[in-house]
This record gives structure tokens, C-alpha cells and sequence, in this order.
């Protein structure tokens, strides 16, 4: 469903180049909820990027359905870590999550199905009329999965979207990530740096090492499907899942430094140059 | 209630004062050059017939608005162009610099020499004038267009005119007015400059004709005229800025707080 070949991604810096993904290989099946780990700025973000079609990889190619990735292809929805950057300030919740559906020349009364239908499914059936800045950072991260939701993608792809949401809020996202996916029948790729989130939501765990990154493990979550966040969490196997993955992460984070912190130093000279120019 | 009340007092309070002010110590002033201001007031009266509002007001008003659309609609256009692309930006950044270092007034006689003397110099030069803050504010807006919110844009397939009219448009629109707000008041100084160096008609020239011929209370009045006619186009901005960045407001608000 979703091939990731031999993914390769240098950037240029002027002076330097950073090697941010060096060789993936590894393959979605339609209808996985995928976690995507690794150790503090391996490239994620980057290999997420590529995947998207929002960047081109120097080496390597992600195909979805047997198609090359080019550019942002259209049965794909993603969902960022700023929250606070990824929905317009100058859209209601409504219009937000309508506006995509409006440029996918959706019908009218379809529209407003889909639209009503996603703001429910995140527990927003209230908030319409509201203004994104006007509610908490959990609710907006809610938005961005209720417009990913309407949008009927076959393949969600998700930028460690908790990160910046408190813990209890993030519990709650994750059974909604859950909930969804098992409803929707969807295909989620769910980038994250916390093991236990990746544990406790992934059917299957990819393990990045650090960079430059390769894959280092694919591992098959053998938990019941159906998971709540008191006893799934306690039970012995999720202890030994997440012991395990802690071991590979820190195996793979001896010597070796973070790439992310490289990259933007190297893509802030670019930009610099440009602007002083 | 109360609070309406302390907004208009605050408002009215100082203009008042200044009104005030102004009445009593020209009161009994024999000074040829500054009228008593109910000599003023008077004259205003008589001078500002609905005729004359026509015949005077509304050219420069007419002038005025035709300029000011043509820089704005010129200037966030070019400025979309330039903020766009990193190419027409760095070719054309140090050029635009300059002409907006040029002041206005000094192209009143070089545009006469090729738009002569008639509306159409006068609304060039309001438009040239008044081009530069939209202009270059627009190309900052556009420039500062977050970034994640251009991803979201790209996944969902926003591209082209939906992109402009969704993304970058309203992105930059705070920045846009403030350029705008900056090019209405350039504008209102080219209006009267323009119609001080060669008209038949209009504001600015009725107040140097007063000016000319000894006029002084007539002077004064155009001058009162003036003022007011600004303070209300400032007014009517913000009240349009208010309804159109509601949003920008709510969210500086919301970021301040938190």
C-alpha cells in the first residue's frame, strides 16, 4: 500500500550537507496503524515530509498504491505537530475543516455531512462557530484530526501530533486515534518519540536508528485490539513491548548525535544568505 | 452604560478641551493672520455650501479615492509577485527601496510634464505616492506566511488561486492594512499637494486661493475643512480594519494571554 524504497535525504547547507535519512525500506499494509520511533532528531519529521510528497528525497522513492510520490498525493491527509500553525486563524472551526472538501469539489450537502460527522467523531459537535485560537491546544489538535477525518483519506499520516498537548489531553487523543482508526478502516502512520504512545496506539512499531537513519526493527504489537488506557497499560506484555523498545532506542542513540539541530542550522545559513543578498 | 460613557468622554474630552481652548484665546485677537474662531466657524458656515462641497469636496474626495484604490490594488499585487519568489525579490528589493526614499511631492512637476495638469496627474501622483507602504508591507506579509501552514495547504492540495485567496491573502492581510493605513494618510497629503500646484478646483486649492487673496478666515476654515474630512476617513478605516482582522485581534489577544 504504502512503499517507503530506499529513502535517502541529504540537505545542502552551504558550507556543510546533512545526511537526515541515510536507507529506508519498509512497507504499510492497507488498514495498519503504524508507530514510527526513534531517538530525538533521527529524522523523523524529514522521512514523514517525504512520505507526504511535501519534499523531495535525494535518493529513493515512497510509492503509494503501486503510484510514485511526487507531490502531495490526493488520497493522503497529515496532521501536524504545531497545532497552533497548521489550522487558519482567520477560519472558524466550520470553515477550517470544510475548506479542503470545498477544493476536492465535494457537493454541497455532502460537505456538510462529512463536516458535521468529523466534528462529532473528535467530541467537537459544539464548537462550529468557534475560532481556533479561542480553544485549548488539545481541541485544536481535535480540529486538525476532524478536518484529516472528513477529508476521507486512505492514508493518515500523523507528526508526533501530541507532543505539545498535557498528558491527560494526550490520553484521551490516543483512544480517539484508536477509535477512528478501528471506525474508518483507515491507514495511519503515526510518528511519534514517546515509546509507550507507540506501544499502547501501533499495531506495528518501526524503530529508527539514530541518524543517519536507517530502520532498525519492525515490530508486531501482539496486544488485544480492543486497548484503554488503565489495563493495556498494565499488562505484562505491554511492560515487555515497551521495555524492548526502550533497549533498541537506546542502543540506537550510543554515538551518535541529533541531526535535526544540523539541519536547521544549515537550512537557516541558506535562508540568511537569500535575505541578506 | 457607564463604560460608553467614559469611551465618548475620553474621545470628546481633549478635542473639547483644544476647541475650548482655542475659542477664548483668539476670542479678542485683532491679528489679521488668526481670526477670532467664531469668525472662523462663521465663515465655514458661509464657505462650505452644499454647492460649494460639490463643486470643491467632491473632486478631491473623487481623486482622492480613485488614487488610493489604484495603489492599493497596484501595490498588493505587485507585492504578492515580489513576496512570492525569492528571484524577483532580490532583483527588485534594492530598486523599490529607492523609490520609496523619493519623496511624493517632487513627482508632482515631473508627472505634469507627462499626465499635464488635469485629474489624471493628480490621481497618478496620489497613486505613485501612496503605492510604496502597501507595496513593501505586502511583500513582508507575504513573505512571513508560516510555514506549516503552506504544508497544510500543499497536503490538502491548495495550490494556485485557492491557495492565493485561502493562504497567502489573508495571511498577510494584517500587514496589508497597516501598509494601507500608512498609504491613506500619504494619500490625503498628495491630494491637497497635487491641487496646490496647478488646479481649478478642489480642497487644497480653495485653501491656497484663501491664501492668496487675504482670505484668511475662508483659509482657516478649508483648513478645519480638513482635518475633519481625515479624521473621518481614519475613522471609517478602523471601523472596516475592526470587522476585517477580527481575527487577528482575537488570536494577539489569545497569544498574549496564554
Amino acid at each position: 500500500m504504502l512503499d517507503v524504497r530506499g529513502l535517502k535525504k541529504v540537505y545542502e547547507g552551504r558550507q556543510r550537507q546533512v545526511e537526515a535519512v541515510r536507507d529506508l525500506t519498509f512497507t504499510i499494509e492497507s488498514g495498519d496503524l503504524v508507530c514510527l520511533v526513534g531517538p530525538s532528531g533521527c529524522g523523523k519529521t524529514t522521512l514523514l515530509k517525504c512520505m507526504s510528497g511535501l519534499l523531495a528525497p535525494t535518493a529513493g522513492e515512497v510509492r503509494l498504491d503501486g503510484v510514485p510520490v511526487t507531490g502531495p498525493p490526493p488520497g493522503m491527509a497529515v496532521v501536524f505537530q504545531e497545532y497552533g500553525r497548521s489550522l487558519f486563524p482567520w477560519m472558524n472551526v466550520r470553515d477550517n475543516v470544510e475548506l479542503p472538501l470545498k477544493q476536492k469539489k465535494v457537493a454541497k450537502a455532502e460537505r456538510r455531512r462529512l463536516v458535521d460527522e468529523a466534528l462529532a467523531a473528535v467530541g467537537l459537535a459544539d464548537a462550529h462557530t468557534a475560532y481556533p485560537w479561542q480553544l485549548s491546544g488539545g481541541m485544536q489538535q481535535r480540529v486538525a484530526i476532524a478536518r484529516a477525518v472528513a477529508y476521507q483519506p486512505k492514508v493518515l499520516l500523523m507528526d508526533e501530533p501530541f507532543a505539545a498537548v498535557d498528558a491527560q489531553t494526550r490520553a484521551d487523543l490516543e483512544d480517539l486515534i484508536r477509535d477512528l482508526w478501528r471506525k474508518l478502516g483507515v491507514t495511519v502512520l503515526f510518528v511519534t518519540h514517546d515509546i509507550d504512545e507507540a506501544v499502547y496506539l501501533g499495531q506495528k512499531v518501526i524503530i529508527l536508528s539514530s541518524s543517519p537513519t536507517v530502520v532498525r526493527e519492525q515490530l508486531t504489537i501482539d496486544l488485544p485490539d480492543e486497548r484503554d488506557q488503565l489495563h493495556t497499560r498494565a499488562l505484562p506484555r505491554f511492560t515487555e513491548l515497551r521495555g524492548h523498545v526502550y533497549e533498541q532506542i537506546q542502543a540506537a542513540k550510543r554515538g551518535a548525535g541529533t541531526v535535526d539541530e544540523a539541519v536547521c542550522a544549515a537550512e537557516g545559513a541558506d535562508d540568511k544568505a537569500v535575505v541578506g543578498s | 452604560m457607564t463604560g460608553v460613557v467614559k469611551r465618548v468622554g475620553y474621545a470628546v474630552g481633549l478635542p473639547a478641551v483644544l476647541f475650548a481652548a482655542w475659542w477664548v484665546s483668539t476670542a479678542n485677537s485683532d491679528n489679521f493672520y488668526v481670526p477670532p474662531l467664531r469668525t472662523i466657524l462663521e465663515t465655514f458656515g458661509q464657505l462650505w455650501t452644499l454647492e460649494k462641497l460639490q463643486a470643491d469636496v467632491w473632486p478631491s474626495l473623487w481623486r482622492l479615492a480613485v488614487g488610493y484604490a489604484i495603489a492599493c490594488l497596484v501595490g498588493v499585487a505587485l507585492g504578492v509577485l515580489v513576496g512570492s519568489s525569492r528571484t524577483v525579490r532580490a532583483t527588485l528589493e534594492p530598486v523599490l527601496e529607492f523609490f520609496r526614499a523619493v519623496p511624493p511631492p517632487v513627482l508632482v512637476p515631473v508627472i505634469m510634464l507627462f499626465a499635464g495638469i488635469d485629474h489624471t496627474m493628480k490621481i497618478v501622483v496620489i497613486a505613485v505616492g501612496s503605492l510604496w507602504p502597501v507595496l513593501l508591507n505586502t511583500v513582508e506579509g507575504v513573505r512571513a506566511v508560516d510555514e506549516v501552514l503552506s504544508d497544510t495547504c500543499r497536503s490538502y492540495g491548495l495550490t494556485g488561486v485557492a491557495r492565493l485567496r485561502h493562504l497567502v491573502l489573508r495571511a498577510a492581510s494584517p500587514q496589508i492594512v497597516a501598509g494601507m493605513r500608512q498609504a491613506l494618510s500619504i494619500a490625503i497629503i498628495l491630494m491637497v499637494i497635487s491641487e496646490m500646484t496647478a488646479a481649478s478646483n478642489g480642497l487644497g486649492y480653495t485653501i491656497v486661493e484663501a491664501q492668496r487673496s487675504f482670505a484668511i478666515p475662508e483659509m482657516w476654515s478649508g483648513i478645519l475643512l480638513l482635518g475633519l474630512l481625515g479624521f473621518l476617513l481614519s475613522m471609517v478605516f478602523r471601523f472596516v480594519e475592526n470587522r476585517a482582522l477580527a481575527w487577528y485581534h482575537g488570536l494577539r489577544r489569545a497569544q498574549r494571554g496564554s
